[in-house]
């Protein structure tokens, strides 16, 4: 319609011209078509906003954002979360020590273990995060510095990684694989779930490590070079490890549609968080039958090979464990917000009610706007 | 003679051709141009250089160069580089497009032009050749209805005398055949002329032709103007003198000042604004870098290694480039030529608007400058002219007073059918029209021996420029005034019918017996002079002379007789709101004549300053009688001034009238109410000189009547004298009240003229009489300097070309007088009471509808921006952008601007419907307050959207959700609430713009894209996208909703 309308003024334009070349021609009337977008009548629907509209519209507000966050909220309450702090930094901690002197470059990992217990049964399928604090992953310079070329497969980028890697591109002449800080600084602690029965007996408990990543990432973004099927250590061959890593890339794991640069935890490591505060999936614990909790209220002890260092930057790590529902993690803000807006309708709504019950015939006489 | 340098050889070809002009870049060599017309700008070669350098005249595209510039730094680009560049390409190719769309049409019709066929004559007699090929120094063959197609000397005609008639519309717009004359010598051969070099003077022409070692004079009588029509000639011969560009219509064709309004100029402050102010928050966010570097970056041992090789401070300069870059979408790039688009857009409106559409005349009103648009709804002084803008000027031959005898009745006291038609079935000639119902006056005429009044009709019959053109047997006169037609159309009624004229003589019938007169000379009629005189010798050599009365009763003989009684009856006619004009005569004795017409011929040969010798002519007159032409006003003025004055518009009218007539006409178009006190002449001006509010005026009920404001211009232009604010001219003794003049120099007493103003905001209405062309335009540049408000002029004359160029805002009338009002003007109309629609309707739309437009511009693009400003507290200062990049590329372009969502709303908005305008007119006051787009209100946005902004980015952030998506819904859900008048096609551009953004996220998240450059497009994984924004919508919405609608309620309510 707009371009239309634009071009029918563009041959107005020129008529005049035209006419006086062509001396006086075809006397054509000059009288504007009678559109209604040409005289600007659209038929349009022009909200006035009167008490009759916005009280309803108030009170239709309240009643409908307070029961949604209501439900959001019991929703959000329903689900179970259990946090652990296992930095050390306190004297008291049992890792205290292995914060001490954890280190990038200590070649023997230090192990320690830390008793918590739970309170109440966690049913259907539990998830288990780790948590850093303080820890910039959003940050430019960190963000960037990486080759999503090289993780995509392209061998020429295996070989000869972007300029964004930067210090972290090549090691003793050799291109890392994978290049960059974000993979350098890749999580290495290993958690390890126990189940202390009543009697004292410790049961590990099985953690899922596939399944934590995005389908699309894994499938799509992350691709191993020279396809699945081939010996990873030779497609990596020519290639050196992250600096701060123990083992090569193609070491990560021995299932090979897990290793290489598929590898999840790679994966979820790789997408970097937006807050310098966050969590990240680690493990998945599945729901073992529809008779038992998954786990059950009682003690449990975190085996934990202390590898990342934190305290260079007053870090914290965690260990979190959660329930997920239909609207995804434990989030009482949605629904606190939506009561929230909620509530506020609702009240807005009476004190106008009140307002126009009071002053609201004063006015009706003048139907000027403004 | 030195300045007559420009030689034309004619039939000379070889001559001119050698010296032909060309030009490369800027240097030029030769002088005769050819009659190529090159309107176009762009050449294939030129046109990308040209246009990039006139686009890039725009501070906001230089801004963006830079920001391009910058980003192609790796160390310092934040963003990469296609988030500028392509909205940046955008633009300019939007732009680019249109300049060449606009100069590909000039070029079609400059070869169309260029193509036109005319006669050259060659050796083998006359050939056919276009335009382009015509030479300096070709004898041209013109046909009837042909146009000129350059510069020429006329040479010869088929008509007697060598007479030929031209139309000059297309020049000065006036419709009027003229007359232009060859020299006797020219018509059989000629060798060589000598004239002045080009020049844009239209109306004057200096030349001298040598033939046979004579020199002959050449005036502008002589000369076809490019552009010229040849009317009722049927043949005319030409020689060449100036082609192409040195062709005076072309010489004419300056560049206008672009005139700007208010907002785009408070637009251009707010968008060095934004540079400033993003300056300012890279600067502090930088300081939060180092600040971060310093403490922070070192303790992790991943940013310490990438940015170790720099120094803190090193970074902290990067950072602060990274920040300029990240922010530079608060500037809204595409505003500008969404801005063009919407002011076309509004003026287009205008031009289909059916109510300013006049059927009488078949014209629509026309926007000729469609960047005014929103100051037609800020207008507080309507400076009008009277004549033919709030009249009709449809003259009617009312009255006369001849030998202080009045003959006539005044309209009012005399309906037209009360009193029966005057018989004039003994005159062959008259063809009725004649309201003219005193039959005493014909008596008088018929009967013999009433010298005065045959001589006065004998002289409105001579003294004129009119033309007559048989039409079935009867004289149709053209006139370049339509009084002049009236006077000489009521002459014919009345007996004295002119027939024809030459060059030289003119052919009377009167009563039947026809008589020629020699035509010795014209004196013309001019603006300063406003007097016009023919010397023609009937028996005996006399002058006669008409003009308006202050001229002619000046010179008059000191012994007239009935000056008493036709002063009283100029007062009568003026009371009756009638036009005037003073009838005299002169004997000349022979000596006289032959020694003043040497003197004449003389002074035009040298300076061209007849002026004074005219002056010597036009004296000693013997006065005949005064005649008194009605105009009546137009339709719907006075409701339109009354509606106006109820929208707070100051209606001023200026008009070359009397006093008298001008307050007559005041108070019949209800500028002034009965109870109006006036304040004029000695008091006005004890008032200016004592103290402005010295006077106690209510306001209201006081009109202020500035009578005979003369600027004389100095030397130098800036010094501008106003004299004389009196109630009458002061030099003449025989005006009624003759006050002593005052001068009052405004340059060396500012204060006076504000003092001026300020009592004029007192007052009801200003009435200016007795001023010229350029004192219209003094007054209107009076108010521009001491008020800082909207003025807009309106007027249908040459005369009031000065003044409509000067106002803010330039109105012209299609009226009798010719169009040169309409070529200057900004916009145009056929009728004055359209003027209400224009202003309280499109005036007041286009403002509101741009002032929202702009803010809400302004506020998206800035609370755009601001939330990486709070994200930059959350990321260590590091310009890590929070939005997707392609999302920030699209944004301004695509989802939010450019196809509709700016648009539409912005042209189809009406807060009040066109009947609702027109029946509040106080409703206007709002943009003659300038309340919709002031900083106040800017700076109002700008809190809003810093509000949004920390919505924007805090809300996600406790919901623990981060996707630009939400930006998008919001900007889009501000856009619903603002709109509040819902047409399909806003429906449409909602719908649109949403689902623009879901199948650009769709496709921008593709895998496909991903495998083909894996860097640039991320690849997000939508289907969790959308699952999350479905969720944080509503909670994000809805607050904001809140929040509108109950200030909206309350403010309903309190």
């Amino acid at each position: 319609m707009m371009a239309s309308g634009y071009s029918a003024k563009e041959e107005d334009g020129h008529l005049p011209g035209a006419s006086g070349a062509a001396g006086s021609g075809v006397a054509k009337s000059k009288k504007p078509d009678n559109t209604a977008f040409k005289q600007q009548r659209l038929p349009a629907w022009q909200p006035i906003l009167t008490a009759g509209t916005v009280l309803p519209a108030f009170f239709v507000i309240g009643l409908i954002f307070i029961p949604i966050g209501i439900g959001l909220y019991v929703t959000s309450n329903n689900i179970k979360e259990f946090e652990i702090d296992y930095t050390g930094a306190d004297m008291s901690s049992p890792c205290f020590n292995c914060s001490q002197s954890s280190s990038w470059n200590s070649t023997w990992p230090c192990r320690c273990s830390i008793a918590f217990t739970l309170d109440q049964p966690f049913e259907s399928n539990v998830f288990m995060y780790y948590g850093l604090s303080n820890f910039y992953q959003n940050h430019r310079r960190y963000v960037k510095s990486r080759d999503d070329s090289q993780l995509n497969g392209d061998k020429s980028s295996l070989k000869n990684p972007s300029k964004e890697c930067e210090p972290y591109r090549t090691s003793d002449n050799k291109p890392i694989a994978p290049c960059g800080a974000i993979a350098n600084s890749l999580f290495n602690d290993t958690l390890e779930l126990f189940y202390i029965d009543p009697n004292g007996t410790r049961t590990q408990i099985p953690l899922m490590k596939k399944g934590i990543a995005w389908w699309t990432d894994k499938h799509v973004k992350f691709r191993n070079p020279g396809g699945t099927n081939l010996n990873l250590s030779t497609v990596f061959q020519g290639t050196a490890k992250p600096v701060n890593w123990h083992k090569s890339v193609y070491e990560l794991d021995a299932d090979l549609e897990n290793n290489g640069f598929i590898n999840e935890d790679f994966i979820v490591w790789m997408r970097t968080a937006a807050l310098p505060t966050f969590r990240k999936l680690y493990r998945i614990i599945q729901k073992k039958s529809n008779m038992t909790p998954t786990l059950p209220r009682g003690n449990y002890t975190l085996d934990i090979t202390y590898n990342y260092p934190v305290l260079s930057f007053e870090g914290r790590k965690r260990m979190i464990l959660s329930t997920i529902s239909w609207m995804g993690g434990k989030n009482p803000f949605l629904g606190l917000a939506y009561i929230t807006v909620g509530s506020v309708c609702f009240f807005l709504g009476v004190v106008l009610l009140i307002i126009h019950h009071k002053y609201g015939n004063r006015n009706n006489s003048a139907d000027i706007p403004n | 003679m030195e300045d007559l340098s420009w030689e034309v050889r004619a039939n000379n070809r070889l001559f001119h051709r050698k010296q032909r002009r060309r030009s490369c870049l800027c240097l030029h060599r030769g002088r005769y141009s050819d009659n190529v017309i090159r309107s176009y700008k762009y050449s294939a070669l030129t046109f990308l250089p040209l246009s990039l350098f006139e686009q890039f005249q725009r501070i906001a595209n230089i801004y963006f160069l830079c920001i391009v510039v910058l980003q192609s730094i790796p160390a310092i680009s934040t963003l990469p580089w296609y988030t500028t560049m392509i909205p940046l390409l955008t633009v300019l190719s939007v732009r680019g497009f249109k300049d060449l769309a606009d100069d590909l049409a000039r070029r079609h019709s400059d070869s169309q032009i260029n193509r036109q066929p005319c006669d050259l004559l060659t050796n083998e007699g006359f050939t056919s050749v276009q335009w382009k090929d015509v030479c300096v120094g070709d004898v041209l063959r013109l046909h009837k209805d042909q146009t000129v197609p350059a510069d020429l000397l006329l040479l010869t005609t088929t008509e007697p005398h060598s007479l030929c008639y031209i139309e000059t519309s297309d020049i000065d717009g006036e419709t009027n055949l003229k007359i232009r004359q060859a020299l006797a010598v020219t018509h059989q051969e000629l060798s060589q002329v000598w004239c002045e070099e080009p020049n844009s003077h239209l109306h004057s022409f200096k030349g001298v032709l040598e033939w046979r070692d004579m020199r002959h004079l050449l005036d502008t009588g002589h000369i076809l103007l490019r552009g010229t029509v040849l009317r009722n000639t049927r043949v005319a011969y030409g020689l060449t003198i100036y082609t192409g560009l040195d062709s005076k219509i072309l010489q004419n064709c300056g560049q206008t000042a672009v005139k700007t309004t208010q907002v785009e100029r408070t637009l251009n402050k707010v968008v060095v604004g934004i540079v400033l102010l993003v300056l300012l928050f890279a600067l502090l966010l930088a300081v939060g870098a180092g600040i971060f570097e310093a403490r922070v970056a070192p303790g992790i041992e991943a940013l310490a290694e990438l940015g170790g090789r720099y120094t803190p401070v090193y970074k902290v300069f990067l950072t602060f480039w990274g920040y300029i870059i990240l922010l530079s979408p608060s500037m809204p790039m595409s505003l500008y030529i969404t801005f063009e688009l919407v002011h076309v857009i509004h003026s287009l409106f205008i031009g289909w608007d059916l109510d300013l559409y006049d059927g009488g005349v078949d014209v629509p009103a026309h926007a000729r400058s469609t960047t005014l648009n929103e100051e037609l709804g800020q207008v507080r002084y309507l400076l009008s002219d009277k004549t033919g803008t709030l009249t009709e000027n449809r003259l009617i031959f009312r009255q006369c007073c001849v030998a202080g005898v009045l003959y006539g009745l005044l309209a009012v006291s005399c309906p037209p059918h009360s009193s029966p038609p005057l018989d004039l079935s003994w005159n062959p000639f008259s063809c009725g029209g004649l309201q003219f119902s005193d039959k005493r006056l014909v008596d008088t005429l018929r009967k013999p021996g009433s010298p005065d009044v045959r001589e006065f009709f004998k002289a409105l019959a001579l003294c004129h420029t009119v033309m007559a053109e048989w039409k079935d047997g009867a004289p149709v006169y053209q006139a370049a005034s339509p009084d002049e037609e009236t006077l000489v159309g009521a002459a014919r009624e009345l007996g004295w019918v002119f027939l024809s004229r030459t060059r030289d003589s003119m052919t009377l019938s009167e009563l039947g017996h026809r008589r020629q007169y020699q035509l010795l000379a014209l004196l013309d009629f001019t603006s300063q002079r406003r007097r016009m005189s023919v010397l023609g010798k009937p028996g005996e050599l006399k002058l006669y002379c008409k003009g308006a009365d202050i001229v002619i009763l000046e010179r008059l003989r000191k012994d007239s007789t009935y000056c008493e009684s036709t002063e009283k009856a100029l007062e009568v006619f003026s009371q009756g709101c009638l036009r005037t004009l003073c009838v005299a005569v002169r004997s000349v004795q022979e000596g006289l004549w032959e020694e003043w017409s040497r003197a004449l011929e003389l002074a035009a040969m040298t300076t061209g300053a007849s002026d004074d010798l005219y002056d010597n002519m036009e004296r000693e007159l013997t006065l005949l009688g005064v005649t008194a032409i009605e105009d009546q006003l137009q339709v719907g003025v006075p409701e339109t001034i009354a509606t106006l004055r109820q929208a707070g518009i100051k209606v001023w009218v200026l008009t070359g009238d009397k006093k008298e007539t001008a307050v007559n006409v005041g108070f019949a178009c209800r500028l002034l109410d009965p109870g109006t006190r006036l304040l004029q002449g000695e008091e006005l001006r004890s008032g200016l000189k004592t103290h402005g509010r010295a006077h106690e005026c209510r306001e209201g009920h006081l009109a202020l009547t500035l009578a005979d404001i003369l600027i004389l211009r100095a030397r130098s232009k800036r010094h501008i004298l106003y004299k004389g604010w009196t109630g009458n001219q002061s030099k003449h003794t025989t005006s009624s009240t003759p006050p002593p003049s005052l001068q009052v120099e405004f340059e060396e007493q500012p204060e006076l003229g504000k003092r001026f103003i300020a009592l004029s905001r007192q007052c009801q209405a200003v009435l200016c009489c007795r001023t010229t062309p350029s004192q219209k335009a003094g007054v209107v540049q009076l108010i521009r300097k001491y008020t800082s408000s909207i003025t807009m002029a309106i007027g249908d004359g040459a005369n009031d070309v000065n003044m409509i160029k000067t106002a803010h805002i330039g109105v012209g009338l299609n009226g009798l007088e010719g169009g040169q009002a309409v070529q200057n003007a900004d916009f145009s109309l056929a009728k004055f009471h359209f003027l209400r629609k224009l202003l309280l309707v499109h005036g007041r739309w286009s403002y509101r509808r741009i002032s929202v437009f702009l803010r809400y511009f302004l506020y998206k693009t800035s609370s755009f921006a601001f939330v990486h400003v709070w994200f930059a507290f959350c990321n260590g200062f590091s310009g890590q952008p929070m939005y997707e990049t392609w999302f920030i590329t699209l944004y301004t372009v695509l989802y939010t601007s450019f196809p509709v969502q700016c648009l539409l709303p912005s042209l189809s908005w009406q807060d009040v419907s066109a009947e609702g305008s027109l029946r509040w007119p106080s409703l206007y006051q709002l943009g003659v307050g300038r309340q919709l787009f002031n900083p106040r209100l800017l700076a109002g946005t700008f809190l809003y959207s810093i509000y949004t902004s920390l919505v924007l980015f805090f809300l996600p952030l406790s919901v623990f959700c981060f996707s630009a998506i939400d930006f998008q819904t919001f900007s889009i859900t501000v856009l619903i609430l603002q709109t509040g008048y819902w047409t399909m096609f806003n429906v449409a551009a909602i719908v649109f713009s949403m689902s623009m953004y879901f199948l650009a996220t769709l496709i921008l998240h593709s895998p496909l894209l991903h495998t083909i450059a894996p860097a640039d497009f991320y690849f997000l994984g939508t289907r969790r996208f959308l699952a999350a924004w479905h969720l944080t919508a509503p909670s994000l919405t809805g607050p904001h909703s809140v929040s509108n609608q109950g200030t909206s309620c309350i403010r309903r309510h309190l």
